[in-house]
């Protein structure tokens, strides 16, 4: 699974969390059959929530890329992809890393 | 032992006073070296709480331990002082290079960023006196007494003849559409609820110097004067109030908030600058307050998109720009 925040490649401790592109932290999680890096468990969790939720909306076997710009202030909003298809949306995660707000662009 | 005042609150005195402490856990130390060195080991355990408060307050990029030292003690110093340093983190947070998505959308108000403001807000309103109700009951200060009396009576009961804020509020609602009905029966969006929960957390656990800064601080996002400190933007666009674009309620609201946070807000923070004894725990209690009003600001801004979905758009603006 190949992930982008801001711009950035990340996944990996050197290159940043796979939420939110931190380079704090060590902790580290299967998402998608892929090892990623993220900079702390709650992290880990609103990733993981964010690719089910694309993926029950969407109907995809599983997604293969995801852009992510924008952060705990503002929400963030997104581009995954399966294939030649694409969805955009915003998310907003709540206390716990549930997905609190998901809106299609 | 360790000092306490009659709440059981910790009391710093003598030396501790001035020792660095950790923003998170309140450990304390000697220097900034070793709470750097403390912080380290906590993100090396990928502990939640203080790797996020270095992605929200310092950096998301790991620092090593000697420039993570020089980051804390830079973040921490009040050259300026205390009632300065809250402003411009005020400014930074909320009005910087990515000003926050609601006070973009405030900039050109739709009905629904009203309606969003209005459903909202009442909820922050009542939870506000409350807050408020917690420094009258801590204080030992008879003037901090008077003044959030007055701010109460202003914000909750009407003030030298004035409705107040929240009769005003709900004014707006109505003259957008709403019953008042409807405005009173909305329970707030889970977002609003966890804010409001830290606050109440802030007032219950908390001096009550630190529980007064960390909501006056938050009466800054309508204070006119931040241009000066590097505001982008005004709480909204200043022409509102007197052009006929909206209804009369809306300006009504506008103007009093305006008018009254500018004064709330300066006083407020002078009478923080004055009595606090404890700056740090000042700044680390305001940092956690400017986080609440984040997410209550983006739960104003998303029941605003449950009248006008499209508004999600001023959110991908603001990221993208």
């Amino acid at each position: 699974m190949r992930v982008r925040v801001e711009g950035r490649e990340v996944g990996t401790k050197e290159s940043g969390c796979a939420l939110c592109g931190s380079t704090w932290g060590d902790y580290h999680e299967e998402v998608e059959r892929h090892r990623l890096f993220f900079c702390c468990d709650v992290c880990a969790r609103e990733f993981r929530n964010m690719v089910q939720e694309v993926k029950s909306r969407t109907g995809w076997g599983r997604v293969e890329e995801l852009e992510i710009r924008g952060n705990y202030y503002t929400g963030r909003t997104c581009v995954a992809r399966s294939g030649d298809r694409e969805v955009k949306f915003y998310v907003r995660f709540g206390e716990e890393g549930e997905v609190e707000s998901f809106r299609v662009l | 032992m360790v000092p306490v005042d009659q709440r059981g609150v910790y009391l710093p005195s003598g030396p501790d006073l001035f020792m660095p402490r950790c923003p998170v856990c309140e450990y304390r130390s000697q220097d900034w070296g070793e709470v750097a060195s403390h912080l380290k080991a906590k993100c090396d355990l990928s502990d939640v709480k203080h790797v996020m408060w270095l992605n929200r307050n310092l950096t998301s990029r790991e620092l090593g331990e000697e420039e993570l030292a020089r980051s804390l003690q830079e973040f921490f110093s009040l050259r300026e002082g205390l009632a300065m340093w809250i402003r411009r983190k005020f400014v930074e947070k909320f009005y910087g290079e990515r000003p926050h998505p609601f006070i973009v959308a405030m900039q050109n108000p739709t009905r629904g960023v009203l309606l969003g403001y209005v459903l909202e807000h009442q909820h922050f309103l009542r939870n506000w006196v409350r807050v408020l109700a917690a420094v009258i009951f801590k204080t030992d200060r008879d003037d901090v007494a008077k003044y959030e009396m007055e701010n109460m009576s202003v914000e909750f009961f009407g003030f030298m003849g004035r409705p107040p804020h929240y009769e005003l509020l709900i004014r707006m609602g109505e003259s957008l559409g709403l019953s008042r009905a409807e405005i009173l029966s909305t329970p707030p969006l889970p977002s609003t609820s966890s804010s409001i929960r830290t606050w109440r957390s802030i007032a219950e656990s908390r001096h009550w110097v630190e529980v007064m800064a960390a909501m006056h601080s938050l009466e800054l996002v309508a204070d006119r004067t931040l241009r000066k400190y590097g505001a982008k933007v005004h709480y909204f666009r200043e022409s509102i109030l007197d052009s006929q674009e909206f209804p009369e309620a809306v300006r009504d609201f506008l103007r009093e908030g305006y008018e009254a946070d500018q004064h709330h807000a300066g006083e407020a923070l002078e009478m923080v600058e004055k009595y606090a004894q404890d700056p740090e725990a000042v700044q680390v209690t305001v940092l956690k307050s400017f986080d609440a009003f984040s997410k209550y600001l983006s739960a104003r801004l998303e029941r605003g998109m449950q009248f006008e979905p499209q508004l999600v758009k001023v959110v991908k603006e603001v990221i993208q720009c």
